[in-house]
């Protein structure tokens, strides 16, 4: 084995990969399950992206806030929720994180500091300001993330919050997760600025672009970013440029990519293939180790859909309960 | 050259976004102005009588910003800028854009290219436009190589360069260049500095952790300029016109026996421990004494390598030739290029008439 020369230690390193391979895992199944007619409501693939959540969860703890969007499977489990449960949940299980009742775009682990996918688009950006302001005042170190994809970025509520988090100097990031397409549009249409790091100087904060396909990039970026607002310098924008290799949802033909686009991007661009091919590459692991994570990621995902098919609907009397919070 | 001067413009959309908007307040210059510095820069080149510019196209927004320049002059009846084409090429949103570009104006033969960016950007240009004068404007980070000026100044010498008013040979400079060659192979160039640090990963590229720099190559060391050539600039200052560079060895501020106070990014002087250095004669490939580290071109870590590798960097003078701004504008004051009879008309509102 050769020197490290990552910023990560090796265990790290294989976290990582793990935690990519299993939103892979977790996606691919999904994509054929869905097809199959197995599971209720949407669901939003997140496969390809998955060097964004892994390189910003990296930086995270359970005490550090995440607000997701639609297209949360990926951030859920880099923040740590367990596979298992979003796996009831989302095929509206009992055993689920939210018991069933929230689905894809619903799931939740406030223990693990995973406010909530949402199915409103831009809406978890004030809840993210709301959890950079509880940590300022409790002055913890703690952060909030905001995850906005490209089309999101332009509702108001995400406008709204970035000027929030710069008058009030919080502890929260947003991240602008760039796949190119708001559902079918084109970024070239519909984002009037052209340039997530402009809007982000509008609001008087930094902003940084990235290769969100480049685990190493996001990894380093987020850190500086994640520091600066544990540290008390105020929010950031970080922008992820990536690629998803499904549709806007399950089903949706795709008729606005060009012929072979995927194929192109799965072959020169996927953000696990680039990990592997580096990390290898350097001599720091070995494929038969990648390997050997792929057969563990791949038997917990089996296991996870076997518990979900075999656990219980929630119930009539289930539907009044979870409504409201007690203090 | 091509009967009618024809000038071309490369303009990174993307130049100045990285990491050290965070680490040091960097600029981030926006896209509607680097619309306006091409809008400027047209006009600027429409007046010396070029009318014809080959522009890259791109896909962050420059593009958009420049038609509806172009458009609302029409709309006014100004004649304020000349017709314009994109290169017939497909748009990746990488370097490549910038080099394939830069490629296609050399094949036809524009007389000069005007390139918006930071040091990047001006090095994929020089990498691929041979003998093609580059007319440098900063748009980008640490803007070591492009001289700060007005655009519209940069875009008048140019035209008076591209379309002969200006003689050439009064116009261009010769500039030095870096190669860095990896196992036998030319990899990459650099056009001010190469660094060499001891990380061993890309990560998000620039350089702003002092403790890992470890060896300095620069070409010129300018002690007004920012980045990494500044630690040479304030130590051992080289010229962009004199012969050979400087090749220094650096090391951690704390056990250094001196530390230079740099300015390596945008707000950024911290003190950078330097060994030592000496003068970096041209032609001489020279071996690092770094074995396994990353390549940082230019300020941004490009490529790594490790003991089994080989590195070699060769300084090489007269590399590329960039349009000289200053001197253009000398002679253009010396031999009256700028001044009329009043009789001409100027060209802008109702000129299409």
């Amino acid at each position: 084995m050769s020197d490290n020369p990552f910023p990560l230690s090796r265990d790290e390193l294989l976290a990582a990969y793990r935690t990519m391979r299993t939103i892979r895992e977790f996606e691919e199944r999904l994509h054929t399950d869905f097809a199959r007619g197995d599971i209720p409501g949407f669901v939003h693939l997140y496969a390809g992206e998955e060097a964004s959540a892994a390189g910003i969860m990296a930086h995270l703890n359970d005490n550090d806030r995440i607000a997701s969007t639609h297209r949360g499977h990926g951030h859920c489990i880099a923040k740590g929720v367990d596979v298992k449960a979003m796996m009831g949940e989302i095929y509206g299980k009992s055993t689920g994180s939210c018991r069933g009742k929230g689905g894809s775009m619903h799931i939740a682990d406030i223990d693990k500091g995973m406010m909530g996918a949402n199915g409103i688009l831009g809406a978890g950006a004030p809840l993210a300001c709301g959890a950079g302001l509880a940590a300022k005042y409790r002055g913890d170190g703690g952060v909030g993330i905001s995850f906005v994809g490209d089309g999101a970025s332009n509702q108001g509520m995400f406008l709204e919050s970035l000027n929030l988090a710069a008058v009030w100097n919080l502890p929260v990031i947003f991240v602008v997760e760039n796949n190119g397409y708001a559902e079918s549009t084109s970024v070239d249409w519909a984002v009037a600025c052209d340039s997530y790091v402009d809007r982000a100087a509008g609001f008087g904060m930094p902003g940084v672009t990235v290769d969100g396909t480049d685990f190493f990039a996001v990894y380093e970026a987020a850190g500086e970013i994640i520091s600066r607002a544990r540290e008390g310098g105020g929010p950031s924008m970080l922008e992820c440029k990536m690629h998803r290799l499904f549709g806007h949802f399950e089903g949706d033909a795709q008729t606005y990519r060009a012929e072979g686009e995927v194929e192109n991007l799965r072959a020169n661009r996927d953000c696990l293939t680039l990990i592997s091919d580096r990390v290898t590459e350097a001599g720091v692991i070995t494929r038969a180790e990648l390997s050997a994570i792929d057969g563990e990621v791949a038997e917990l995902i089996e296991q996870a859909v076997t518990e979900a098919i075999a656990a219980p609907l929630p119930t009539l009397k289930d539907l009044t309960t979870d409504v409201y919070a007690s203090y | 050259m091509s009967q009618v001067p024809t000038v071309g413009i490369i303009a990174n959309p993307v130049s100045a976004r990285d990491i050290r908007r965070v680490v040091a307040n960097a600029t981030s210059l926006q896209i509607t102005d680097r619309a306006n510095i091409v809008l400027r820069v047209l006009a600027a080149l429409k007046a010396c009588g070029v009318d014809r510019v080959l522009v890259m196209p791109e896909a962050g927004g420059i593009r958009g910003h420049v038609e509806r320049g172009l458009t609302r002059a029409t709309h006014r009846r100004d004649a304020l800028f000349p017709d314009i084409e994109y290169v017939s090429m497909p748009i990746t949103g990488t370097v490549t854009d910038t080099q394939l570009a830069a490629r296609r104006m050399a094949e036809a033969g524009v007389a000069a290219i005007v390139v918006l960016g930071g040091d990047g950007t001006h090095r994929a240009v020089v990498a691929e436009c041979g003998q093609i004068p580059i007319a440098g404007i900063s748009t980008g980070t640490n803007n070591a190589f492009p001289e700060h000026r007005e655009p519209t100044i940069t875009g008048l010498a140019a035209g008076l360069m591209a379309t002969g008013r200006v003689p050439r040979s009064v116009a261009t400079l010769s500039n030095k260049r870096l190669d860095v060659s990896i196992n036998g192979d030319q990899h990459d160039i650099a056009l001010v500095d190469i660094a060499l640090v001891s990380e061993r990963y890309i990560g998000a590229r620039a350089l702003w952790r002092p403790d890992n720099f470890r060896e300095l190559y620069v070409t010129f060391a300018d002690p007004e300029v920012i980045g990494m050539s500044a630690i040479a600039g304030l130590l051992c200052p080289v010229s962009r016109r004199e012969p050979g560079g400087v090749y220094l060895r650096l090391e951690h501020a704390k056990s250094a026996a001196r530390t230079v106070h740099a300015p390596i990014a945008p707000g950024m002087i911290i003190p950078v421990g330097v060994k030592a250095w000496e003068p970096m004669p041209a032609n001489q490939a020279i071996k690092p004494g770094l074995r396994a580290g990353s390549i940082a071109l230019d300020g941004e870590r490009e490529l790594s390598f490790s003991e089994q590798d080989e590195v070699t960097i060769t300084l090489v003078e007269n590399a590329f030739q960039t349009v000289d701004v200053s001197a253009c504008m000398q002679f253009a004051a010396r031999h009256g290029l700028q001044v009329g009879d009043g009789t001409e008309r100027a060209i802008t509102h109702q000129a299409l008439e």
